[in-house]
């Protein structure tokens, strides 16, 4: 598989790293491939601009950033508008419709993943990234739902596991609903 | 993820996504770091934080100094109690250890100083503490610096620097930076039957036979354990074999011979480099540090576009990797040094190519590394 670039960006407090790290965790640790995550925020402890990127490869890694996105998970409008740049030619928008606008010219590659909606109807609109990241493992296959789940299991707090897959499996749904 | 694991055990076995400040943690545990002191500085807290959940649960002792130089003069008198030390802190910082850092050097207390380098103020990408590494403090001393460019190498060299400072009794640093501190990414901690770990060397000599600062030429001195009864003084005054204050010349010149010339004159044994496609090379990139990233890139972009450029990498950035820098201006027609300052250690580079062949510097200092594109558009103009 060639390089896979995914860019994610929001504001503070949404979890943008957070959803980028447990990507990068299952495809390394479960997955056994190469991943490289870096991010920027502001320095709000809420609040403000904040991006994360990640690269995944069969092979180690060199350039640690990527002007050319396989994908862009927006969640934020002045994000969008700062990063929709970094999207290559054939890159998949993914926003959150509530949050963001569907860009002018964007129209046919752009997904709309009413996460934090969802998110609040399942009680917690903190899970809206596994939402979002439940979509994409259904979407893309880049890593298997088990390896996903069992990643969470490892890193979120006992009680709020089961919240956490649950969210997972209403964005696989909703992307099998979709097809 | 790692803490889920045992914190108990030492070595975290197994395949981690691990930022690198973490990374620089579990090598330094691992290696055997039995004591941290550090004061908060960004982006090096991550280090001081791991240190202090990692640190007590392997027995070890953590300590928040109230500045800078407590923190290095607390590394220093532990080292000298029998531990292995570390302290971690960011370029500002790093001014303040150097007192430390020459009282270590000129005590000969093995310990080792992570610089996570940052922009003046900031949390941008920077080298340009090259310099100061090598020559922070006053006297004349010798530094081993050692350059990681990913976090896999945060792990590996803060073992490798655990293991020099040991063996030389001398401080080692690890150069760090903002890029790879920040970033996560995989990282493969081996068994711990794989990994090399070089303990504290002491006497076999009785008190009163044992002399502090007695050793052969350009070698360090065995310790002498702590509360068996031997005498010892450690002070940065010049000193005689048994560690008494002696201002004669003779005395100071044999001391200072010896604390320097135990790093200079084994530099071949410490000095590490790696090269990638120099074997028919007639150009030569030398980086080190996150900028050997992009530069792989760009001269693998070079290739395939059929110019003859290699990549000599810095593993070991003090002292200089003289024999194989000569050796590589020997062999090309033009060497481009990239770093991620106004051009620093470019000078060295010339300096031992000594005029075989012209020393490009291809530097970026405005708080982000160079990108490929940018080192393969140097080389691509080299090489008209």
């Amino acid at each position: 598989m060639k390089p896979y670039n995914i860019g994610l960006c929001g504001f503070g407090g949404q979890g943008i790293i957070l959803t980028a790290v447990v990507l990068g965790t299952t495809v390394v640790t479960k997955g056994n491939r190469y991943a490289v995550q870096t991010q920027s925020y502001g320095s709000e402890a809420r609040g403000g601009q904040c991006q994360a990127e990640l690269i995944i490869s069969d092979n180690p890694i060199n350039a640690t950033s990527s002007e050319q996105k396989d994908i862009l998970i927006a969640l934020f409008q002045s994000a969008l508008d700062k990063y929709l740049p970094t999207l290559k030619e054939e890159g998949t928008l993914i926003i959150d419709p509530k949050l963001v606008k569907v860009p002018a010219g964007y129209e046919d590659r752009t997904i709309e993943v009413p996460a934090t909606e969802m998110a609040v109807t399942l009680g917690n609109r903190l899970v809206a990234n596994m939402i979002l990241l439940g979509y994409m493992q259904q979407r893309f296959n880049l890593f298997s739902k088990e390896d996903l789940i069992e990643v969470v299991k490892e890193s979120v707090p006992e009680k709020y596991i089961n919240l956490n897959i649950k969210a997972i499996h209403e964005g696989i749904a909703y992307a099998k609903k979709e097809s | 993820m790692s803490e889920k694991k045992a914190y108990q055990e030492r070595v975290q076995s197994g395949v981690h996504f691990m930022a690198g400040n973490y990374a620089t943690v579990e090598g330094a545990i691992a290696a055997g770091c039995d004591f941290f002191a550090g004061y908060p500085i960004t982006p090096a807290n991550e280090i001081s934080e791991g240190m202090s959940k990692r640190l007590p649960a392997v027995g070890g002792a953590f300590m928040q100094g109230e500045d800078e130089l407590a923190s290095i003069f607390a590394v220093a008198g532990a080292s000298l109690a029998g531990a292995k030390a570390m302290t971690a802190t960011a370029s500002a910082g790093f001014n303040y250890k150097q007192e430390g850092i020459g009282y270590a050097s000129a005590i000969e207390a093995p310990c080792v100083i992570v610089d996570v380098q940052r922009c003046r103020g900031e949390n941008f990408a920077s080298q340009a503490d090259v310099m100061q590494m090598r020559w922070g403090a006053s006297g004349d001393y010798e530094t081993i610096c050692l350059a990681p460019s990913s976090v896999q190498e945060l792990f590996d060299y803060t073992v490798k620097a655990f293991n020099l400072a040991e063996t030389f009794r001398n401080p080692v640093i690890v150069m760090s930076e903002t890029t790879i501190a920040l970033m996560r990414e995989r990282l493969e901690i081996p068994d711990p039957k794989d990994l090399k770990i070089l303990n504290r060397r002491y006497t076999h000599q009785k008190p009163g036979e044992y002399m502090t600062y007695k050793a052969n030429p350009n070698q360090a001195p065995d310790f002498a354990p702590l509360g068996k009864g031997y005498h010892n003084l450690y002070s940065i005054n010049p000193h005689d074999e048994r560690g008494g204050i002696d201002w004669d010349p003779e005395v100071f010149d044999k001391l200072y011979q010896r604390i320097t010339g135990k790093i200079s004159e084994n530099k071949d044994q410490i000095c590490e480099t790696q090269s990638y496609h120099m074997s028919d090379a007639s150009l030569a990139v030398i980086a080190y540090g996150s900028e050997v990233r992009p530069a792989l890139d760009a001269v693998e972009m070079a290739r395939a576009g059929g110019i003859k450029v290699g990549l000599l990498k810095l593993v070991t950035v003090w002292p200089v990797a003289e024999k194989q820098i000569k050796e590589v201006a020997s062999q090309v027609s033009a060497i481009l040094s990239v770093e991620m300052n106004i051009g620093k250690y470019s000078r060295e580079i010339e300096r031992v190519s000594g005029g075989r062949c012209p020393v490009h510097y291809v530097t970026k200092n405005k708080g982000s590394g160079h990108t490929k594109e940018e080192i393969y558009q140097a080389i691509k103009e080299v090489w008209k």
